[in-house]
């Protein structure tokens, strides 16, 4: 997989790489409009991660010219402009999807992977975590033939910790994943810990969880080396 | 008082003033003038009977005049008469007096009469002669101008009142249209309409040309204030942008020792807190300047159901009871979104300052074109002065309640705002807080 990353602010774009590089992305940079068109259109990327504020040009005219050129690349916009006009505008312009600044690295890679998964059309969308078959489509998961009940939010939960899998999601970023920007402030972000609590529940009347860990302090992490 | 209505009355009162001036003057005119012609003819008479008596003798004179010592013309309300005088007194011949006398004619009825009086010397006899015209006519004259000019200047001014009422009230169209569409009907300035309202009058034109610049100066510091906002946004936010995937990257790098991660974790905490106030701060901002449409129709009740679905883990966590009572209201010309958050913040404020195992009652009414939604708790409740701080920006109501940035009530405020929501709070320490909200479609 190819990422190129349009962002002017070059530290940003280093820890963006970083992150992607360690999830055995590609990943190429261009810090403003000018290369990043050029590069576009020479290579043919997987994905485009778009800042709208770039020093030489509107990341939107970046994204304007290089579909008009028929590029296949998924785009993401990342920006801190956040005018309400600009994620329509970028969305009805051919963005895949839109991120507002701050954003986390793990919410990044989770979008696309889903952009993965509409663009490729897979119809068995599935997940195989541990003995639990999770359908990503149908937003159910099964135990052998034996469905397990969800209520929406604990299925996010799972699947965000399914997505990032091998790695500590922080009760922050979980948070931020289910609840957007919604949750004014973390007065008692542990209420996290009760979706937490009811899914293992659910999930450990089936079958062993010992790969649902706790990283104490930190978050939760689903151990599942070799998947 | 309306200005056409002013107009108006002063009008009729200055035109009523004149008109009855006028009315008081006419008829003394009338009468002057009528007693000038008389006077006039008296004298002429006079002179001309007295030359007749010096030529032909005072018989002569009688007869020509066809009249007696004491004629009377009855039907010309007219009399002359001639009197001796007695010789004892001294007479002027020069003196002549005019006056309105009363005299008993013939028949004894008395009547007014001018009457014009002058002794003349004849044969070594002193006369007095008096010639007489009855006045009644003109007073009668004078009575019915007076009459009339009462009731003219009554229906002049009647009519000149509507006359002037109508006028008003075409001039001033074009006044009542300027306000109507550059003022009343623009609630968005960048929603401005520039061009002119029709009218031949000077002064309003002027006053729309003065509106239109106004507007033209107030677009230009709305527009500067979008940017101001997207910049600020945008140096702020980046840099917390490098902060936040930085820590990430740490947090997550097996290298990095759990306690580091920690403090990590807790860096990334304050950097979301310090993202989450510019965003809080840039979303009212936002409202202010109306960059969101309202132009959805959301179901408040459903929308009621999905704050507390989206709720739920705090609900639980805390744990607190919700009891729901909601009657359904298509809520018209809304941004769904913002209307979402601002029950969501109240719900939520609702959970955060209640007791554990309190209870949140949620209640929906409508009422015709109203709905009235209410969110109760049995939280710890404020007191007067603390209910009145609750929508100000950056206000913590309690000291010692380290996470309250105190934008989601300012948020809350100027979402209802927005909406022209009424929202009201009352709050009894340790007994609850209730928050009122009235919803409004209009026709």
């Amino acid at each position: 997989m190819t990422v190129l990353i349009v962002e002017d602010e070059r530290s940003l774009s280093h820890e963006i790489e970083i992150f992607l590089t360690k999830e055995g992305y590609h990943c190429d940079s261009a810090f403003n409009g000018a290369i990043a068109t050029q590069r576009i259109l020479e290579n043919n990327y997987d994905f485009v991660l778009l800042d709208l504020g770039l020093p030489d040009t509107d990341g939107l005219l970046v994204l304007k010219e290089a579909k008009a050129k028929g590029t296949e690349s998924a785009f993401i916009i990342l920006t801190a402009r956040g005018d309400v006009d600009d994620k329509v505008k970028g969305l009805e312009m051919g963005a895949d999807d839109y991120l507002s600044k701050p954003f986390s690295l793990t919410e990044l890679q989770a979008r696309m992977q889903a952009i993965l998964r509409r663009k490729h059309g897979l119809k068995s969308n599935t997940l195989q975590i541990g003995d639990f078959l999770m359908n990503i489509n149908n937003r159910t998961v099964h135990f052998h033939d034996s469905l397990v009940p969800l209520t929406k939010k604990e299925f996010d939960l799972m699947h965000y910790l399914a997505l990032n899998r091998n790695r500590v999601l922080t009760r922050m970023q979980l948070i931020e994943h289910i609840w957007g920007d919604m949750m004014d402030d973390e007065y008692d972000s542990n209420f996290i810990d009760v979706h937490v609590k009811n899914l293992r529940k659910k999930l450990s009347a089936h079958s062993n969880i010992d790969w649902f860990e706790t990283e104490r302090g930190i978050g939760y992490r689903f151990n599942l080396p070799g998947t | 008082m309306r200005l056409q209505n002013k107009f108006v009355i002063y009008n009729a009162l200055s035109k009523a003033l004149i008109v009855g001036a006028f009315a008081l003057l006419l008829p003394l005119i009338a009468e002057k003038i009528a007693y000038r012609h008389i006077d006039n003819r008296l004298e002429a008479r006079k002179d001309l009977l007295i030359r007749k008596i010096q030529l032909g003798g005072l018989d002569q004179a009688l007869l020509e005049e066809d009249c007696s010592f004491d004629d009377y013309n009855i039907f010309k309300e007219e009399f002359i008469s001639i009197q001796p005088l007695s010789n004892e007194i001294n007479h002027e011949s020069d003196s002549v007096q005019i006056n309105n006398e009363i005299w008993s004619i013939d028949d004894g009825n008395q009547q007014e009469h001018r009457v014009i009086r002058q002794s003349f010397l004849y044969d070594n006899q002193w006369y007095e002669l008096n010639i007489g015209e009855g006045v009644t006519a003109i007073n009668q004259l004078k009575k019915t101008i007076t009459g009339f000019s009462v009731w003219s200047m009554a229906i002049i001014v009647f009519i000149s009142v509507f006359l002037d009422l109508g006028f008003a009230r075409f001039v001033l169209r074009p006044f009542y249209r300027i306000v109507d569409r550059k003022l009343r009907n623009t609630n968005n300035p960048l929603n401005f309409e520039f061009d002119q309202v029709k009218t031949g009058t000077y002064e309003f034109a002027y006053l729309d040309e003065s509106i239109n610049s106004l507007m033209k100066k107030i677009q230009e510091a709305f527009n500067i204030e979008r940017e101001f906002i997207s910049n600020v946004s945008h140096e702020l936010l980046t840099p917390l942008s490098i902060l936040k995937t930085r820590f990430e990257n740490l947090v997550t790098d097996p290298a990095t020792p759990q306690a580091t991660a920690i403090k990590i974790m807790e860096s990334e905490k304050t950097v979301n807190r310090l993202s989450k106030i510019i965003k809080a701060l840039l979303m009212i901002s936002r409202i202010e300047n109306e960059q969101y449409l309202k132009n959805e129709n959301a179901d408040l009740s459903s929308i009621v159901e999905e704050v507390v679905e989206e709720l739920e883990a705090r609900i639980e966590a805390k744990p607190v009871k919700i009891i729901k009572n909601l009657e359904s209201f298509e809520y018209l010309s809304c941004n769904k979104s913002l209307i979402f958050t601002m029950i969501f913040n109240i719900v939520n404020n609702a959970i955060k300052y209640n007791k554990q195992s309190g209870i949140i009652e949620i209640t929906g009414r409508r009422s015709g074109n109203e709905y009235f939604l209410s969110v109760n708790d049995t939280g710890r409740g404020m007191n007067k002065e603390q209910v009145d701080l609750i929508f100000g920006r950056f206000k913590k109501l309690n000291k010692d309640d380290d996470n309250s940035f105190g934008l989601g009530l300012a948020i809350v405020k100027t979402i209802a705002a927005f909406h022209q929501i009424t929202i009201k709070v009352e709050s009894e320490i340790e007994k609850g807080t209730s928050f009122s909200l009235i919803f409004s479609n209009k026709k």
